[in-house]
Parts: C-alpha cells; sequence; structure tokens
C-alpha cells in the first residue's frame, strides 16, 4: 500500500520552490497527469478487493484533488507577481497633479455674482416670481419720468447719470423723454414689466446698473441690483413685509428680524427702508451695525400710483408693491470681498478662489 | 440737520425717555438719525468741593494729594496737577464714573502709587472754555455740594444728527417747529402752537404808519414767489444772549452778533431762511427781485467772487446786485458792528431755480439746502414776525418803520389740496387694523383737518405739507403707516393667483452655456466693464468709429460702450498673462452698436478665451465649442473665413485675424460666432507672449433657433459592421479633413462614417490612415460588396489628390 502523505509531502515540498508557470504545470501533470503518480494509485484501486478500495479510494481521490488545487493557487500567485512586477516598472508619480504645477489653473469656476444671483433668482422663481431683464441704454421716459421722477429732481443731474444726450439742452434730441442714458437703476424694468403682462403678477429684474461715480473699494460705476415688483388686488405692506422676511430667511440660511421705517423713494408710496437685525451682532451691536443694531439693507414700499399708471395699470383697481436689492453687497458680505472692483476686474487670482459648483 | 431736543420742548413736551428710544422711534417713524449727542449731561454729577488741606505727592514734585469736602462731612482726596491749588477755595469736583465731554470716562486709579477718587475740574475740561490753565475756582458763597447744571441754571439737552437725504422730501422739517409736530404726533402729545392770529396781531401793532423806507418789487419773471420786507431802526448790534448763543451751537451754528444770529435762529427754529441788510447800504428806496440778463461778478458775504450768469435771480437796488437769491447775501450790504437801521428780508423762491444756481456754483448754504425743497410762501409772513418779536426782544430799543411791504403772489388766493380717502382702504394696504379715531388723531396731530363724507375722509393738507410732499391718497397712507410704526403690522401671504413660472429660452441658455464652459470647458466666468476707452480699441486695433460716446464719463478709459466683447477679452488677457502660463476664461456680457431707428442695439454675447504660452489653443476651443453647440442642439457648420461674405462679429479687415487658425461658425446659414487664434501683432501690442484662441457668439440669435430637443434615437444594429482601413498621403498644402469630406462624399447607403484612425507625420506630408464603417441594417454585408466599397473609397481619396501611401 503506497504512503499517501508522503506523497503529499513531496508534492508540497517541490511545488514551494516552483516560481514559473511550466514547471508548475509539469509538476502537477506528474502527479495527477495521465500517468501521473496519483492517478497511477487510482488505476491500481480496480485491482483491490472491495474492503481495501473502500479505505483507500475516498483517500487517493482526495489527495488528487488538494493536488490540483494547491497547484491552481501556486499558479495565479506566480501571476500577480508579474502583473505587480510589471506595475512597479509603469510606476507614475501620483502627486504630479494641476495644483501642483506653477502658473497653470485648468479647473473653471462661476462668477462669484452669478452664483449669488442665481441662487436669489431660484428662490424667487419657487415663489413665483418670473425673471425679467431690460436693456441698458435707456431713455429718459424709462429711467425717470415713468418712475415718477420728475424734470427737476437732483437724481436726472449729471453727477449721477451717465448720459448719450445733454439733459439739459432742448435741442439735442427731441425733448420727450428719448434721451438716451445708461440705466440707473434696475427699476427700468418696473415699467417694461407692467406693459408687457396683465395683473396680478410678480417678476424680479437682476442685472447691471451705471452710476456716474468715483470708484474705489466700495464704490463701482457699473454694479448689479435685483428689482422686484408684484402687482395685483389689495396688496398690503403686510404682504411687503411677509416676502420679504420670507426671501430673506431663503437668501441667509436661517430667520431674519426685518424692521420697516420710512424712506423716500419717487416711485414707491409710502416708501421704506428695510433693515434687518444684524447678522453678526444678533442685534447687541458691533461695528458692522455701527452700534445700532440693525443693518440698512434694501429699499422698498407699494408701488406709486403714478408708476402703476404710466405702466398701463389703474391705481384704482390694483396695487402692489416693489423692492430692489444691491446684489454685490451681497457678494461682497458672502465672500468677505474687500475690494468692489475685483468683481468686474477679470483678474483670475480673484476670480480662480471660486470653485464652487 | 442737527435737532435739539431741548428746542423741542419750547413746542411739546417729549416724554423724558433715553436718547436711545428717542433715536428709535423717530427712526421709524419719520427720517434716519445718524448719531445722538447729550449735551451737559456730565455737570449734573460735577458737585462744588472746597479744599481742606493738600501735601506735597510723595514720589512726585509737581502733583498734589489734596483732601477736600464736598459737604456733610464727606471728605475725599484726589492727585491734582494745578498750580493753583489752595486751602479754602470753592472748586468743582467730578467723582469716579463721570463722563467728561473729552470723552474721558473717570476711573478709580492710582496715580504714581497713590488712589485718586476722581478729578477737580478746569473749565477746559466741563467743556467751558476751549483753554484754560487750572483748576476753576467757584465764587466763596457756592453752596457745596450742588451741582453744576443747578449752580450754572444750565439745561441738559439732547441732540439728534439727522441725515438730511432722508428729509429731503420734507420742507416742513427743516426747523424744530416742524420737527416738534411730528414728537406730538408719535408721542401723542399737544403740540404748543404759540404762532397765533393773536401772537401775529400783537406784534403787527408795532408796525407804524410812516411810509416804508424799502419797498420789495419784482421785474418780469424770476425766481421769486412772494417777498416780505421790513425797516427796523436804532437797533444795537452787540453779543447774543447765552441762551440763543447755546442753541445755536448745539446746531451747529457760530454765534456772530444779535442780528444774525436771531436770522439763523429763526431759520433754525421755522425752517425758512430769512436775510437782514444793513439798510442804510440799500441805494434807493426799493429792492428789485429779478433776473440778471448779463453776466456779472458779485462778492457774496463770504467775501468770495461768485460768477453769476443770465438768468440768476438776485436782489438789486439801483446801483445793483445785494443778495443772491435764496443763496447768499452779499458783502457789501450785510449787518456789521456799526449797523443801525435794517432792512428784513422773508422771501420764498422757486426750488428748482435756487438749486440750479447753487449747483453751478458749487455754494451750498443753509439757506439754499432749504429753498430747494420746495418751501412754503404761506408761511413768509410767520417767519417775518418772528424775526421781529426776536430784535424787539434783543434790541428793546429798536423801532418799526412803516409796516411790512409784500410783493409776489396772492396768498390770500392759495388753493388748498384736499384728498379723499377711507378707513377701509387705509387699512387695506398697510394690513393693519386701524380704528376710525386712530386715523382722525394722527390726521389731527399732523395738522390736517378731516371731514365725514359718508363713508369717505375728505382730508385737507396744511399748505406747508402740499408743496411737493402730500399729492395724494397714497401719501395719506404713508402719514397713518409711519405714525402707527410699521413694526406694528403683522407680515401676512398674500391671496394670490397660483400660476407656472419659468426661466425663458435664452435665460435658461445662459445658465446652461455657463455649466458647460465651467465644468467642460474647465473655464473661469469673468465680467467686464461694458464701458472701454478709445486707446483700448487702438490697441487692439478695433475700429472706433462706431462706438456710442457718453457726454460725461468721468475718465477717457471708460466713456465709450464697448462694439464686442473682444477688446474687453484682450484687455483682461493682458493682464492675466502676466500671472499665468496657461487659463481659460469666459463672458457672457453684452455689446453694443449703433442703431439708426432704435438708438443702440445690445446684444449678449459669449467670449471665450483659451491661453497657453507654449502651443496652439485652436483645436482646444474648437473642440469645446462643437460640444457646446450640440449640448445647446444646435447644428452647426464651420467654415473658413470668405473675405466676400464676411462675418460681422469679427471684421474682415481686423489685423487681429490669424491667417490660419480661423472659423466661421454658422447655424442655418446665419453668422452666430467664429473661433479664431489672435494675430500675433495685436499680441504683441497687448505684450502677450503665447497663443491665444477667442470663441465669440452672438447669442440674441440663439433665441430664434428652437431648442427643442430633435434627438432620434436608432436601434442597435443586430448584424455585424465592417471597417475599411486605408492610408493617403496629405501634402503640406492640405488638410486632413479634405481627405476625409472626399471620402464621405462616396454615394454609398452602407457607408456609415469616416473618420481619422491615425496620423503620421513625414517631413512636410503626413501619411493619413483613415477608417469607413460599413454596415447593412438588413443583413450582413457580402466580399462583394465590401470590395466595392472600397474601391470606391480610395478611387474618392485619389480624385481628390490624396495618393496612397
Amino acid at each position: 500500500m503506497a504512503d499517501l502523505s508522503k506523497i503529499k509531502q513531496e508534492f508540497l515540498e517541490k511545488l514551494s520552490a516552483l516560481n514559473k508557470e511550466a514547471d508548475v504545470l509539469n509538476l502537477k501533470a506528474e502527479y495527477v497527469g495521465k500517468n501521473g503518480v496519483v492517478s497511477e494509485l487510482l488505476k491500481s484501486l480496480k485491482d483491490m478487493n472491495p474492503e481495501e478500495r473502500k479505505a483507500f479510494g475516498p483517500k487517493a481521490n482526495e489527495l488528487k484533488d488538494f493536488i490540483q488545487d494547491q497547484a491552481t493557487i501556486q499558479l495565479s500567485k506566480i501571476e500577480v507577481e508579474a502583473i505587480n512586477k510589471k506595475l512597479a516598472e509603469d510606476r507614475i508619480d501620483t502627486t504630479l497633479t494641476d495644483n501642483i504645477q506653477v502658473k497653470t489653473i485648468k479647473h473653471g469656476g462661476y462668477h462669484p455674482r452669478t452664483l449669488i444671483q442665481q441662487e436669489i433668482e431660484d428662490i424667487f422663481l419657487s415663489m413665483g416670481f418670473d425673471v425679467l431683464d431690460g436693456p441698458h441704454v435707456e431713455d429718459e421716459f424709462h429711467n425717470f419720468e415713468a418712475l415718477n421722477i420728475p424734470g427737476d429732481h437732483p437724481a436726472r443731474d449729471m453727477q449721477d447719470t451717465f448720459w448719450f444726450h445733454d439733459p439739459h439742452n432742448a435741442e439735442d434730441k427731441d425733448a420727450s423723454g428719448k434721451k438716451r442714458l445708461l440705466r440707473t437703476h434696475t427699476s427700468t424694468i418696473q415699467v417694461r414689466g407692467m406693459k408687457s403682462r396683465k395683473p396680478p403678477f410678480r417678476f424680479i429684474a437682476p442685472g447691471v446698473v451705471f452710476r456716474c461715480e468715483r470708484t474705489d473699494a466700495s464704490h463701482e460705476m457699473v454694479f448689479t441690483q435685483l428689482e422686484g415688483m408684484m402687482v395685483g388686488k389689495d396688496i398690503s405692506v403686510a404682504n411687503l413685509i411677509y416676502f420679504m422676511k420670507t426671501i430673506l430667511k431663503e437668501i441667509f440660511k436661517k430667520d431674519v428680524e426685518v424692521r420697516l421705517r420710512p424712506g423716500f423713494f419717487p416711485f414707491v408710496e409710502p416708501g421704506f427702508e428695510l433693515d434687518i437685525r444684524c447678522l453678526i451682532c444678533e442685534g447687541k451691536g458691533c461695528s458692522v451695525c455701527k452700534q445700532i443694531g440693525w443693518v440698512e439693507l434694501l429699499p422698498c414700499g407699494m408701488v406709486h400710483p403714478n408708476v402703476l399708471r404710466s405702466g398701463g395699470i389703474d391705481p384704482e383697481v390694483y396695487n402692489g408693491f416693489a423692492f430692489g436689492l444691491g446684489l454685490d453687497r451681497l457678494v461682497m458680505m458672502k465672500y468677505g470681498i474687500d475690494d468692489i472692483r475685483h468683481l468686474q476686474s477679470g483678474d483670475l487670482r480673484f476670480n480662480s478662489q471660486f470653485k464652487l459648483y | 440737520m442737527l435737532v435739539s431736543i431741548d428746542w423741542i420742548r419750547d413746542f411739546v413736551n417729549v416724554p423724558n425717555l433715553p436718547a436711545k428710544d428717542i433715536y428709535t422711534r423717530f427712526t421709524l417713524a419719520t427720517a434716519e438719525v445718524e448719531g445722538i449727542e447729550t449735551v451737559n449731561e456730565h455737570l449734573e454729577k460735577i458737585v462744588i468741593a472746597q479744599i481742606l488741606s493738600f501735601e506735597k505727592h510723595p514720589e512726585a514734585d509737581k502733583l498734589n494729594l489734596v483732601t477736600f469736602t464736598i459737604g456733610n462731612d464727606d471728605v475725599r482726596k484726589v492727585v491734582c496737577g494745578a498750580s493753583n491749588v489752595k486751602v479754602g477755595i470753592k472748586i468743582p469736583y467730578a467723582s469716579i464714573g463721570v463722563k467728561l465731554p473729552s470723552g474721558l470716562v473717570l476711573e478709580p486709579k492710582k496715580i504714581r502709587g497713590v488712589l485718586s477718587e476722581g478729578m477737580l475740574c478746569s473749565e477746559e475740561e466741563l467743556g467751558f472754555a476751549e483753554e484754560s490753565e487750572g483748576i476753576m475756582e467757584l465764587p466763596s458763597d457756592a453752596p457745596l455740594g450742588l451741582n453744576m447744571l443747578e449752580y450754572f441754571k444750565l439745561k441738559k439737552d439732547t441732540i439728534l444728527d439727522i441725515d438730511n437725504k432722508s428729509l429731503t422730501h420734507r420742507p416742513d422739517l427743516w426747523g424744530h417747529f416742524g420737527m416738534a409736530r411730528e414728537f406730538s404726533a408719535m408721542f401723542e402729545v399737544a403740540l404748543c402752537d404759540r404762532f397765533t392770529k393773536e401772537w401775529s396781531d400783537g406784534l403787527k401793532k408795532k408796525f407804524t404808519t410812516d411810509k416804508a423806507p424799502v419797498t420789495p418789487r419784482f421785474e418780469g419773471d424770476s425766481a421769486g414767489l412772494s417777498y416780505w420786507g421790513l425797516s427796523v431802526e436804532n437797533v444795537t448790534v452787540k453779543e447774543s444772549p447765552e441762551w440763543m448763543k447755546t442753541r445755536l451751537k448745539a446746531c451747529g451754528l457760530r454765534s456772530i452778533n444779535n442780528i444774525v444770529d436771531i436770522s439763523n435762529y429763526v431759520m433754525l427754529e421755522l425752517g425758512m431762511p430769512l436775510h437782514i441788510f444793513d439798510r442804510d447800504l440799500i441805494a434807493g428806496n426799493e429792492v428789485v427781485i429779478k433776473k440778471l440778463t448779463t453776466e456779472e461778478t458779485f462778492k457774496t458775504l463770504d467775501d468770495i467772487d461768485r460768477k453769476l450768469i443770465a438768468g440768476d435771480t438776485v436782489i438789486a437796488d439801483k446801483n445793483g446786485t445785494l443778495v443772491l437769491a435764496g443763496i447768499m447775501g452779499g458783502k457789501n450790504s450785510g449787518v456789521t458792528e456799526k449797523t443801525k437801521n435794517i432792512f428784513i428780508e422773508v422771501a420764498n423762491w422757486k426750488a428748482a431755480m435756487v438749486r440750479r444756481t447753487s449747483t453751478r456754483l458749487g455754494l451750498r448754504t443753509d439757506s439754499s439746502q432749504r429753498f430747494e425743497k420746495t418751501l412754503d410762501s404761506c408761511l413768509t409772513e410767520r417767519t417775518l414776525l418772528r424775526t421781529l418779536e426776536l430784535i424787539v426782544e434783543l434790541c428793546p430799543e429798536a423801532k418799526v418803520i412803516g409796516k411790512a411791504e409784500y410783493a409776489g403772489v396772492n396768498l390770500s388766493e392759495t388753493k388748498l389740496l384736499t384728498i379723499k380717502t377711507s378707513l377701509k382702504k387705509i387699512k387695506t394696504v398697510l394690513g393693519f387694523d386701524l380704528t376710525d379715531s386712530r386715523l382722525k388723531s394722527i390726521l389731527h396731530a399732523l395738522d390736517f383737518k378731516t371731514e365725514e363724507q359718508g363713508e369717505f375722509l375728505q382730508v385737507t393738507v396744511p399748505t406747508y405739507r402740499a408743496t411737493k410732499d402730500i399729492e395724494q391718497e397714497a401719501d395719506l397712507i404713508e402719514e397713518i403707516g409711519r405714525i402707527i410704526g410699521y413694526d406694528n403690522i403683522t407680515p401676512l401671504s398674500p391671496l394670490d393667483v397660483i400660476a407656472p413660472v419659468k426661466l425663458t429660452e435664452i435665460q435658461k441658455i445662459q445658465r446652461r452655456i455657463r455649466d458647460f464652459m465651467v465644468l467642460q470647458g474647465k473655464s473661469f466666468e469673468v465680467m467686464s466693464y461694458p464701458l472701454i476707452g478709445v486707446s483700448l480699441l487702438k490697441k487692439v486695433t478695433w475700429p472706433t468709429e462706431t462706438s456710442l460716446k457718453l457726454i460725461n464719463s468721468l475718465s477717457q478709459d471708460h466713456d465709450l460702450m464697448r462694439p464686442s466683447l473682444i477688446p474687453s477679452l484682450l484687455e483682461m488677457s493682458e493682464a492675466n498673462s502676466k500671472n499665468y502660463d496657461r487659463f481659460r476664461f469666459f463672458e457672457l456680457g453684452r455689446s453694443y452698436t449703433e442703431d439708426k431707428v432704435q438708438f443702440t442695439k445690445e446684444a449678449l454675447q459669449l467670449g471665450a478665451v483659451f491661453f497657453d504660452k507654449d502651443k496652439s489653443t485652436f483645436i482646444d476651443m474648437t473642440n469645446v465649442v462643437t460640444n457646446l453647440l450640440a449640448s445647446l442642439n444646435l447644428s452647426a457648420e464651420f467654415t473658413e473665413r470668405n473675405v466676400k461674405f464676411s462675418n460681422p462679429l469679427v471684421p474682415a479687415e481686423w489685423i487681429g485675424n490669424h491667417p490660419f487658425e480661423f472659423a466661421n461658425i454658422r447655424v442655418m446659414g446665419k453668422f452666430v460666432g467664429a473661433i479664431f487664434t489672435v494675430h500675433p501683432l495685436v499680441l504683441r501690442n497687448l505684450k502677450i507672449k503665447g497663443h491665444l484662441t477667442i470663441a465669440l457668439f452672438d447669442l440674441s440669435l440663439f433665441e430664434n433657433f428652437s431648442a427643442k430637443d430633435k434627438t432620434k434615437y436608432k436601434p442597435l444594429s443586430k448584424f455585424p459592421n465592417s471597417t475599411f482601413d486605408w492610408t493617403v498621403i496629405v501634402p503640406a498644402d492640405k488638410q486632413v479633413l479634405e481627405a476625409v469630406s472626399a471620402a464621405k462624399k462616396v454615394k454609398l447607403k452602407e457607408l456609415q462614417s469616416v473618420q481619422v484612425l491615425d496620423i503620421f507625420p513625414n517631413e512636410n506630408e503626413k501619411f493619413v490612415t483613415l477608417r469607413a464603417v460599413l454596415a447593412d441594417e438588413s443583413g450582413t454585408l457580402n466580399s462583394e460588396l465590401l470590395k466595392q466599397a472600397e474601391m470606391a473609397l480610395i478611387d474618392a481619396t485619389l480624385k481628390a489628390g490624396f495618393n496612397l501611401r
């Protein structure tokens, strides 16, 4: 009777010394191949008596399976070693990303104004406001007259408005509100919006506006505003406060305490300045709120009847509210930007800091 | 404007609230308060003390250790540096915690090791003098322990600094009496209006039947509305009394002499400016209010020569201009110490004309500032009489000659403005549950008269509110709202129709372009000024004549509307190339061009810039743009530059055009954009070294192409396709696409695509391997057909001039 355990021992010893695929296959054949040691043993089973066969058969088969498994394991071990060796040869420097290369930027990003403006547009869209825009080069009518800003109002002076025609010269262009200028506020879109729809309606109009003003860290001659308007029947100051509170809560992502106080703007009556409880000190008083606890945020009011008339709406039947929001100020507040002029510099050292999608 | 609460208390009993509460209430009801200051408050805590003894400070020669009493055996010690310390003198003592006018708050502190319980004060430290030496010595009969406020019979005051801009629409609030009415309404306490008919009748008794020495006369049209003149003789020009000086000082005005001070005091009290002449310096017996017809030079009170022009309104005597109407008096007719006889002018002027002249001269005075707001002519007489009242009070020896002489509009014919409103309307618009009695009490407190007319209320507006401020119902609603306090209104959602809202197509396109350019194009979004200058256009050699020009720009670098985004893109590239070797950015912005009919045409443009110091960026840009257009569902056509049929977005004659790296982009035959590398000549002007490619699109055209999703799904073929590869030689003067296009022209329905498999450069030429894919949706291709197709493809490229390798 052959010593199975000795065969097994022998096989394992030989196998462990092999590191080539062909050698392993040869060794495997030597044992379990057609004329292999174990195969021969199994062939001899038929010459044994039933008792012997019963005792020896399962053990021999077991050995055969064992040898086959061990050979497969050794083969895959050799294969993995070979692949890993190849990987080691092909190894790359995984740290050579764009970020460590000098003077190169390869990612993209939105302008911070866009980030804020789209967020706010989406908030208003979700509350049923359309988004409108209009021309930057406007006429006197849309920028002033239609908004109840009469001819002798200081806002029409040369120092605030960029003009294409002399506002004081009657011969320069025909007089009736046609003189061109760069819009000084997005309120110009109020009249365009009213004329293009029937009440009730709600819309906002974000966009750039122009002021004839010397620039410095906090003043720009080109900046962005967001105008908003709602017109319907029996709209109230209480409704205005409701919308402002709700929208500001979305913008600042927390409850915002607001207060209205009288503010004078020709296109609203009553007109308000809306203050918010200082978000920095929560009203205790700090340098941001000048120790008052409140920060002036936006002008708003009930649309002046003359403005409704300019938009072809009967103020006896309908009324509404309007508000204006300085978008650049929100952008600067959110990111702590120290100089408003960076926004329109196109300087990628500034823009590349905004990577958020 | 500075408002003294003490002065307000002449007319209304303002409740004794902390300054901060007054500030808040006033801000919420009337106008923005920029600051609050308390006057004399410290004096209440500074008491009279008497020095008992003193000794040298053990460690400092110049300091004394002073022991004193404030009465009732209360003995204290301070360290004092004054040289006039003497036993027995009475001095003011400020204890720990007192805040002095300098802002210093006294704290318990050790001076060179010795504890000092406060401070003995000098006149300077008390705010009595601008400079003083030593501690203030008080008379020996000054009662110990009495505070300085009581001892000197002074009053505490609170000064509100109100933002002038927030009073623009309220001419009635430019004086304390008008302000007092606001306080009366907001605190619901009665207003004491002492300017009654009895009061004015009493003062008019001082008029005499003499002929007035000077009378006013209007000559032609001018800024003048109404003009009162009154002559007073025998005044004594001297120092004003303390109470008047204190109030003027509190409101930011310097005391000059009693007569000048009276004119300022009345202006600050009643809100209407006035002017007092030295009557002996008026030539002749009339003053004429007129428009100048020629230019002249006029020396104003501040001793500056002002250039007046035709159309400016002046008050003149027979020798010439005396006063620049509503703005400032003349140097040569003003009150001096020698003045004995005066002529008082109280007049009203047209706001716009005063403003125009004062703006032109850069001369904004307390006077012009008020007239600009549109004052009420009906208030002129009251102002005149109040001036007279003060003159006889301060100069009892003065005498009126004649009566007040008037010229101008007939004041008795002033029409009263009435407005119809209703409680219901006011409640609805405010969203506040207002009672009828509260409504009326607010209106009455603000001097409006009311009359019931069924469910309506007829409201009569006081003349001084009707000049500009109150015109209609909405204005009344504001009056009610602000006095109730908007913070008392509960927020409420409106009841409104619900309708779907969405962005417009062009807004969606803009968002998608941004998303694509950022995420796929790996570019930064930038924004630049739509205002540019001719120097930039010249630098980038862009045509200058088509730009719209501002007439009042602040700088020549920003006086033109940009005709294209390209100059702006190049300007930003110039700056960025100094910091980066490679970059990508884009802008969505407008271009502005002249339009005969509309004046201007604004077009929304997309401009993208790819820059690389070392290698061409043209292909990268083309790939990004191709995918961008596909993502927008636009089937675009890229064509070469054609001089005869040039792209309006890039002028054919612009030297910035690259001779080879240029492609027009057309959608449905229309030019919508271009991709081009900027010619090194232009880059040289900008000191940019490298390759810079720009893609420019006119998005206003995109709106016209429906962005409908036209994607059609094709079932996946059940049969295998075949490929055929062949290699052609592309000579140096030809481009690869020509070979591909030639092969694509083969008319064979089984031909699915022809693309480039491989390119191998060989000296000047290129070996290009093309791969054609052939397939039949109905079955497997037979070898016969394949052979034919291969022959046809090779033939096609050969005929187009591409030899087989």
